[in-house]
């Protein structure tokens, strides 16, 4: 009997055309469609997942992954119910539990308790059952001591405990869990995995996306890589993230985006990610580590100069605008990486999208050459800090980045005069 | 018949309720097309709770800022019932079928208000509830219907100073002009009415809401027009007979009739208007529950 038989999913979405959005339909043309989509000839259909079919037994660890956009969020939220899928059909058994994104189903101004207690009422848990639970469950994310103040005052890494507790009390038979395993200290990570592996042993089957193949390699007994909303290999961990690394050094993985452009007659962007200092790819950013943005292009002509840079923008607004300080020459033909270190203690507790442009030109002619990927990358920042009680909220650090600036606080000096 | 049967999930594909798979545990199916419409009401009954954490949630919303407390909430409504009152009762001398203007009216738009405000709190009920409907999955209904809290806790208020009201008015006039025994309970099968109607209407206006981002104002505006043929500052009884027609086919003149009578024992139990306006609200609901079903998908897609 399987947990869970998933056959020629899919899932399609209808773009407007941007030049062609609501803004601009002429009145006439709203007149003769005011409700249906928009005319032929305008939309523009886009399929995040395209005709996967997998069976999962239950106890499986399935780790899901793939470049951004390939449509692993996509599954785990038609998995998840959220959205509803365009073709195919999912049978599954038991009940599940997704924990799709920090703080989904949470209500950051109810305290820890009525979280729980809605959050139970949403998987189907009686209220009396759920009450009994929560000693547990407060005691596993270690934040009895909160249980009374909203949600808002506690640091992400806190949420990220709340949540996670939660869902593996909710006495899941089948749990989604989408890169948020990513955030959190290494300590509260460690437990998470530990409990998940326990968990898959006692018949719990987890869905599991990541872009931390160390992760993904430890706990998972089947993993399934997903390309452009297809799925192009699934079988044991170890061959399929081979596989899947070799890929990614070899071709592009960014998904096609409208505006931007990744290639010209010079070189070609293949890969832009988020690494830690030591050099392994993470989903979510530590405030209190430095972190790095990798852009990976390959060259084709020899000779070349490069100058590469970065937007940050986070709720749709520019933070800034960054490049490097000089060009950088590029003797052969080739892959190369650039580096963008972004300092520990900048960033706020929130999503950052990353847009990165390079400029290429070759040593003897001035034409420059630019590239530039939208968006091509998000991630979130997490502080794993606990809130300071005493002065909750009101010192924090708010805005849409957070630097720690260096203070001093001393005496002033008295001048004497004689 | 087979679209029909579809539509009500007669011969869905989806296991039946109780179909236990060999672990014991229940065994689930997702498909393209939503199941049907008998499949969704147990499936809304079985999420029922998160009805009261959705409806509190919203009470929260409208009365956080409210910074001048208890006073601010009663003298809010109060004051254009005020000016009405001067407006209409004195100066222009609408009849308010025996009982003093000002009762008459806070009877009147006490009802409205409910039907008015849910209305309202309907249409953007998908747009406030979208961060949730983004992440977790219940039934979608639970959003709309779980919207008339704050429009409920508004009549309530309004329906407090009614009770206030008459207090006053019998010492004063030396008369209890709130009716005491069985015809209150018309009165609340008004107000059940008027919410049900609102949620029928709000069906539509939800899902046309996340489509069109303008429709919360338009049906504010429908709204205004709509009370001037429901009699709320007006008795039926001051309507030309001609017009009735239009008044009937309104479903809320006979609910804020049966509301009145209810309350005040004014005007006549409407009969035959009550019937033709349940009528016509449950085509508006059961067509809403139809349009609203299928056009869910669409909607969380375009949130």
């Amino acid at each position: 009997m399987d947990s869970l038989v998933v056959d020629g999913l899919g899932k399609c979405y209808v773009l407007a055309r941007e030049t062609e959005s609501k803004a601009t339909r002429s009145f006439w043309q709203r007149l003769k469609s005011p409700l249906g989509a928009d005319p032929a000839g305008v939309a523009r259909e886009y399929w995040a997942l395209k005709d996967v079919s997998f069976r999962v037994e239950p106890g499986t660890i399935l780790g899901v992954i793939g470049p951004n956009g390939a449509g692993k969020t996509t599954l785990l939220k038609i998995l998840a119910r959220v959205i509803t899928p365009t073709t195919g059909r999912v049978v599954g058994v038991g009940r599940v539990v997704s924990l799709l994104e920090l703080g989904a189903g949470f209500d950051p101004d109810m305290p820890a308790r009525e979280n729980i207690l809605m959050n139970a009422a949403i998987v189907g848990i009686t209220r009396h059952e759920a009450q009994e639970r929560i000693p547990e469950i407060l005691e596993f994310a270690e934040v009895e001591q909160f249980v009374s103040s909203p949600l808002r005052h506690y640091s992400s890494g806190m949420y990220l405990r709340l949540a996670f507790s939660v869902a593996i009390h909710m006495n899941p038979q089948i749990l989604l869990a989408d890169e948020i395993l990513a955030v959190g200290d290494s300590g509260f990570q460690e437990r998470c995995l530990q409990k998940v592996t326990e968990l898959g042993r006692r018949g719990l089957t987890v869905l599991f996306v990541s872009h931390d193949m160390d992760a993904i390699l430890r706990i998972c007994n089947r993993v399934m890589w997903l390309n452009r909303g297809e799925l192009r290999k699934a079988g044991d961990p170890e061959e399929v993230v081979d596989e899947y690394q070799n890929a990614v050094w070899s071709e592009a993985d960014i998904a096609p985006s409208e505006r931007g452009r990744r290639s010209n007659r010079l070189a070609e962007i293949l890969t832009v990610r988020l690494v830690s200092a030591a050099g392994r790819d993470i989903g979510g950013a530590p405030a209190s580590e430095d972190v790095f943005i990798k852009i990976r292009f390959r060259t084709v002509r020899p000779n070349l100069l490069v100058k590469c840079a970065l937007d940050l923008a986070t709720r749709g607004t520019l933070i800034f605008r960054t490049s490097d300080a000089e060009l950088r020459p590029l003797r052969d033909a080739g892959v190369y990486e650039a580096l963008a270190r972004i300092p520990r203690d900048l960033l706020a507790e929130l999503t950052y999208v990353a847009t990165v442009g390079c400029i290429f030109r070759k040593e003897d002619e001035p034409k420059e050459f630019p590239l530039l990927v939208y968006n091509a990358l998000s991630f979130m920042v997490y502080a794993t800090e606990q809130p300071d009680i005493p002065t909750s909220g009101r010192l924090d650090r708010v805005g849409v980045i957070a630097p720690r600036l260096e203070w001093t606080v001393r005496e002033e000096v008295q001048v004497v005069r004689a | 018949m087979s679209a029909l049967r579809r539509l009500f999930g007669l011969g869905a594909a989806v296991p039946a309720s109780g179909e236990i798979a060999e672990a014991g545990y229940q065994k689930w199916v997702i498909e393209p097309v939503r199941v049907g419409l008998i499949a969704r009401a147990r499936e809304l009954w079985r999420y029922r709770r998160i009805l009261w954490f959705l409806a509190e949630r919203r009470i929260k919303d409208r009365y956080e800022d409210t910074t001048l407390g208890i006073f601010w909430l009663f003298a809010r409504p109060l004051m254009p019932i005020f000016i009405s009152t001067i407006i209409f009762g004195r100066f222009l001398g609408v009849p308010s079928d025996g009982v003093p203007y000002f009762l008459f009216f806070l009877a009147g738009s006490s009802c409205w208000r409910i039907f008015e405000r849910s209305v309202q709190w309907v249409t953007r009920s998908l747009d406030q509830n979208r961060g949730l409907i983004k992440k977790v999955y219940f039934p979608r209904l639970i959003a709309p219907i779980s919207s008339v809290a704050p429009a409920v806790t508004e009549g309530g208020i309004l329906l407090t100073l009614l009770v206030l009201a008459s207090v006053f008015y019998y010492f004063h006039d030396g008369v209890f002009y709130l009716r005491i025994g069985l015809p209150i309970v018309a009165a609340l099968v008004a107000v059940a009415m008027a919410m049900l109607l609102a949620i029928s209407v709000g069906l539509w206006s939800s899902v046309l809401q996340v489509k069109h981002r303008d429709v919360q104002y338009s049906i504010r505006y429908f709204t205004q027009l709509w009370q001037y043929v429901t009699p709320v500052f007006f008795p039926l009884s001051s309507v030309p007979p001609k017009y009735h027609l239009a008044f009937f086919i309104n479903p809320m003149t006979p609910i804020v009739e049966m509301y009145k009578w209810g309350l005040l024992g004014i005007g006549e139990f409407p009969g035959i208007e009550l019937a033709l306006g349940v009528g016509v609200m449950l085509l508006i609901f059961g067509t809403g529950i139809v349009y609203f079903n299928n056009s869910e998908a669409a909607s969380v897609d375009r949130l």
